[in-house]
């Protein structure tokens, strides 16, 4: 145990806890559409990447203002997660969740593709905001950019979590997402609740996507199968539905990539964060603030 | 199109037709990846072959057996970057009349395709396919030993690096350590590393002080860099795609490591690394085997940017091959007829497998026993958003 | 012809595969481990012809084998979950398969060359086909005996109490269990049977293709296992079938005149399928023209 180890076991935990808050995004994202539709989208990471797609167009055409092409990120994101709510959710049934599924894999393929199209697979640079400022805190290093992404992710769920409990739109999404059959009784519009969530979940997707393009400062589609996995796995661990897991266990999964990384290299990381996450399956099938299972 | 210039057309098509269907048509199928991720591969690929082709067919097409001329026709097939995509691309296009094929662009594609080819010619306990492939993109080294209908126009990473290295140890002399940066799980990037970068740094005397090892779709190099901080190191080699070669840079300048050299992979001397991050890629020196140095390079890139493509190192090998394939069908007393389909195949593969020296778009290309090239190459570096030529060991 | 042939060897090493998702699916489990089975399939019948010198036919049953005792020890704790926790746990393991032959180097000698997996340069040269003779007919008549007898036996399987039980733990678990059905025996019972037939594809996967490497073995291969039964319905083995042609035969092959516009179209029309299809191609019943032999056991099942 020298110095140097010691400084890159509090440094990588630190780096990866900064970055851990975009897995906690997506991890919201799938979280919330989980919660209201008892379904899996996915197609959720790849619709992110090409919200951050659309903030980029307008960085590379207009040379926009970082907060614009952010803004764009989000809201095209939010926009594309409409779209595949229209396509593979609304009309397929709701007994029957493997259509929506493949639905879903399907439309993961199709945006994909549409992306790789357009930006014929080159990777863009993307513009980030603070990338030449870091934080010298003896030998560890903060670095600025991703205090940043921190804090537009802190941001981002603190008005998540104002837009769920303190308004009617969230009252009636907590509805849903308890009993959907109770809520329409009350008079709650179900499509309109699951439409919202999918353009809320889309939003936060989009914060994610322009949040890790930002950190890379270069775009390429590639990323968007990295999204959905860890997104999933974030979920996971968390336990479904749960928000406040969603975040821990994305700050779970960062830190532990990067300490893996470090301990194990590269090749081997991910077999360690796979493992963690099957034992930790078995062993805590709710995941970590996940309810009981009950018969619907 | 307007309804007069339609009819016309159709008019002098028409007027057109008998001397055509006179005349003979060789094809030559052109496959690999032109959609997915590394689409832009294929889409260069197919734009090159387009040109040359039609330059050819400008200066009157090539000569049969029987001195007939006969046009050239080229079609590509994608095959996505899928093993087994490329195996059923290439069974199809030997179900055509193509006399042979150019491809794949990815070297995971080539590996299996190579397999199922018959590895020795004549061996009859072997049933592998008989058709000849002459390959323009696939670039891992050692690929073409593989089975002897192989044939690869790409450049010898060995050379070139070996020379590479020489000549920094020359133009450096005070540069003594070298850290390497490596996409773990890509086949070429790794295999460029381990087994060239690697041997060629440490026979021109640099100490390998590190290696920073990543993977394909990592976006946080932090780690990675932080090591080759500490390493201190005189040259930088990467050995990746433009994606992850980007950020590594991007991290490196975060972490100001600037090392004296900076080496890249030769697949990167591609646009794709300057519209990625041009600025963070400023000064890095690769080893390619195209850039527009002379009269006839140019006139080739200009050929192929008008059928939408770009002319790289890649696609500059799938331009050469046609040239080349022109060449052989004219030596080798090529047929052209339905009958003499197997019997030309056969003599395509023996023509290139004769051949000592190919011309290219940089001079001339030594061919190797075994099917692979060793061509001329430059070494060139990023300079405000553009590739220039810093060194040019053939003038 | 040889064209064709090729195809139909594609197509009937992707049944395999959608096969072993079909039997898990069964149960209600939607399992992403199939291509983790898949590549333990694969490298252990290569090693056995390539490295060992195995005739095919063993090879491919040593690999079945060996996967479906893999796939009944991760049956038992991964099957503890369900839903979306069980995507997640099986996927996670259908990872750690793949990562571990990205690091996996073991080579021997044979011939002068070195032969064997190499990590992430993957495993090269296994050539059985080629180099014992066999014609492109031969290989292809090959694969379609296997595929002919797992699907005989899926069929058969459907059609006994078997099946019913199969099908009763997919439909309502509670209700399978209070009838008196162990719920862990039928779901690791169909893990296993699903691992056996991806490892007999894998094993066969990798003889046609000569090279196999990690890279193959991903998510997108996983999610195409599942996406065939469930693209064809999950009424009868033919579903699969019909959609593995579907996919490989129209989407992929039929389509490839139209350049890079066939991979914009596939991820649509899969849309497109799913939503006026939604229980696939066949549906979820048994078609009409089956269902006359073996009505009355049917019947009854979908009474319950």
């Amino acid at each position: 145990m020298d110095y140097f180890f010691f400084i890159d076991l509090i440094q990588s935990t630190v780096d990866g806890l900064l970055f851990g808050t975009t897995y906690a995004l997506i991890g919201i994202g799938f979280t919330l559409i989980f919660g209201v539709m008892r379904k899996l989208n996915l197609a959720y990471g790849a619709a992110a990447l090409a919200g951050t797609y659309i903030g980029l167009v307008l960085f590379l055409t207009f040379d926009a203002h970082p907060a614009i092409v952010f803004l764009a990120s989000a809201l095209g994101s939010g926009a594309i997660g409409l779209v595949v709510y229209l396509c593979c959710f609304r009309f397929t049934p709701t007994h029957y969740p493997m259509a929506s599924l493949l639905a879903s894999v399907g439309m993961l393929l199709f945006i994909d593709e549409v992306v790789i199209h357009a930006s014929h697979g080159l990777p863009y640079p993307y513009p980030s905001v603070f990338r030449d400022a870091i934080i010298e805190a003896g030998d560890i290093w903060i670095r600025g950019d991703l205090l940043f992404v921190f804090f537009m992710c802190v941001v981002a769920m603190a008005i998540l979590f104002w837009l769920l409990y303190r308004t009617p739109l969230g009252l009636a999404t907590r509805a849903v997402s308890q009993q959907p059959r109770a809520a329409q009784l009350c008079g709650i519009d179900v499509t309109r609740v699951n439409m919202m969530t999918f353009g809320i979940a889309g939003i936060l997707g989009g914060i994610a996507g322009a949040m890790t393009a930002a950190a890379v400062g270069v775009l390429s589609p590639v990323i968007a199968m990295g999204l959905t996995v860890k997104g999933l796995i974030v979920v996971v661990i968390g336990g479904l539905g749960s928000i406040p897991g969603a975040i821990i266990g994305g700050l779970l999964v960062g830190a532990a990539e990067n300490i893996f990384l470090l301990l194990r290299g590269v090749t081997e990381r991910d077999i360690y964060v796979m493992l963690l996450l099957f034992i930790f399956l078995t062993l805590r099938p709710g995941g970590l603030f996940g309810s009981a299972q009950t018969r619907d | 199109m307007k309804l007069s210039t339609l009819v016309t057309a159709s008019v002098l098509a028409l007027a057109a037709a008998p001397v055509v269907a006179a005349d003979k048509t060789i094809n030559i199928a052109g496959f690999g990846a032109s959609s997915g991720v590394v689409g832009i591969f294929g889409q260069n690929s197919g734009a090159a072959m387009a040109a040359a082709v039609e330059k050819i067919n400008a200066e009157g097409g090539v000569t049969l057996a029987d001195g007939s001329k006969a046009m050239l026709a080229t079609e590509f097939y994608d095959d996505r970057c899928n093993a087994e995509e490329g195996i059923s691309v290439l069974r199809r296009i030997a179900s055509t009349d193509a006399l042979v094929a150019v491809g794949p662009t990815c070297s995971n594609v080539a590996e299996p395709l190579f397999g199922i080819l018959q590895a020795k010619v004549d061996d009859a306990g072997d049933t592998g396919l008989q058709f000849p492939v002459f390959t323009d993109v696939a670039i891992k080294g050692g690929l073409a030993g593989i089975s002897e209908w192989v044939f690869r126009n790409t450049p010898s990473e060995a050379t070139m690096y070996d020379n590479l290295f020489a000549w920094i140890r020359e133009t450096h002399p005070d540069a003594k350590t070298i850290y390497g940066g490596v996409e773990e799980d890509f086949a070429h990037s790794r295999f460029t590393w381990y087994s060239v970068m690697k041997t060629a740094a440490e026979a021109h005397g640099f100490e390998v002080v590190g290696e920073a090892q990543w993977l394909l779709n990592d976006t946080n190099f932090s780690n990675q860099a932080r090591g080759m901080r500490r390493a201190e190191p005189d040259v930088v080699a990467i050995s990746a795609h433009p994606f992850t070669t980007c950020g590594m840079l991007r991290e490196m300048d975060r972490q100001r490591i600037e090392p004296k050299v900076l080496v890249g992979l030769t697949s990167s001397s591609s646009l794709e690394t300057l519209t990625g991050c041009a600025n963070e890629a400023e000064g890095i020196i690769i080893p390619t085997s195209f850039a527009p140095v002379n009269d006839e390079a140019k006139a080739a890139a200009a050929a192929v940017e008008a059928k939408g493509g770009q002319l790289d190192l890649h696609s500059a090998s799938a331009w050469e091959n046609i040239m080349i394939l022109k060449d052989v069908i004219e030596a080798a007393g090529i047929e052209g007829t339905a009958e003499s389909l197997e019997e030309d195949r056969r003599k395509i593969r023996d023509g290139l497998a004769t051949l000592t020296e190919a011309p290219g778009l940089l001079g001339a290309n030594k061919r190797m026993p075994d099917g692979e090239a060793v061509k001329p190459y430059v070494f060139v570096n990023a300079e405000s958003g553009n590739w220039e030529v810093l060194h040019n060991p053939g003038s | 012809m040889d064209f064709y042939l090729g195809l139909l060897q594609i197509i009937g090493v992707h049944t395999l595969l959608g096969l072993s998702a079909y039997v898990v699916l069964l149960t209600g489990q939607v399992s992403m481990a199939q291509a983790g089975f898949y590549a333990i399939g694969a490298y252990v019948a290569a090693m056995c012809t390539a490295m060992f010198g195995f005739h095919i036919l063993p090879a491919i049953l040593v690999a079945g084998f060996l996967t479906a005792a893999v796939a009944c020890v991760v049956g038992f704790p991964a099957l503890r979950v369900k839903g979306l926790m069980l995507v997640v746990a099986t996927l996670a393991f259908g990872e750690m398969v793949r990562l571990f032959f990205f690091n996996f180097t073991w080579q021997v000698e044979r011939g002068g060359e070195l032969i064997g997996p190499n990590g992430a340069e993957g495993f090269r040269a296994i050539r059985f086909f080629p180099e014992n003779g066999w014609e492109i007919w031969h290989v292809t008549g090959f694969i379609w005996i296997v595929v002919a007898v797992v699907m005989g036996a899926l069929w058969w399987i459907d059609n006994t109490r078997a099946g019913a039980v199969l099908r009763a733990v997919g439909h309502d678990e509670t209700a399978a269990q209070s009838i008196g059905l162990n719920l862990t025996a039928v779901k690791v019972g169909a893990m296993t049977l699903g691992g056996m037939i991806a490892g007999m594809g894998g094993g066969i996967y990798a003889h046609t293709v000569t090279h196999i490497e990690h890279l193959v073995f991903g998510v997108l291969l996983a999610t195409f296992a599942i996406a065939y039964p469930i693209l064809g319905g999950l009424g009868s083995v033919f579903g699969t079938l019909i959609a593995v042609i579907f996919i490989q035969g129209f989407l992929v092959e039929g389509l490839r005149f139209l350049g890079d516009w066939r991979s914009l179209l596939f991820g649509a029309l899969i849309v497109l399928a799913m939503n006026f299809r939604p229980t696939g191609l066949l549906g979820e019943r048994m078609p009409r023209i089956f269902k006359r032999r073996t009505g009355e056991k049917l019947e009854l099942k979908e009474a319950e």
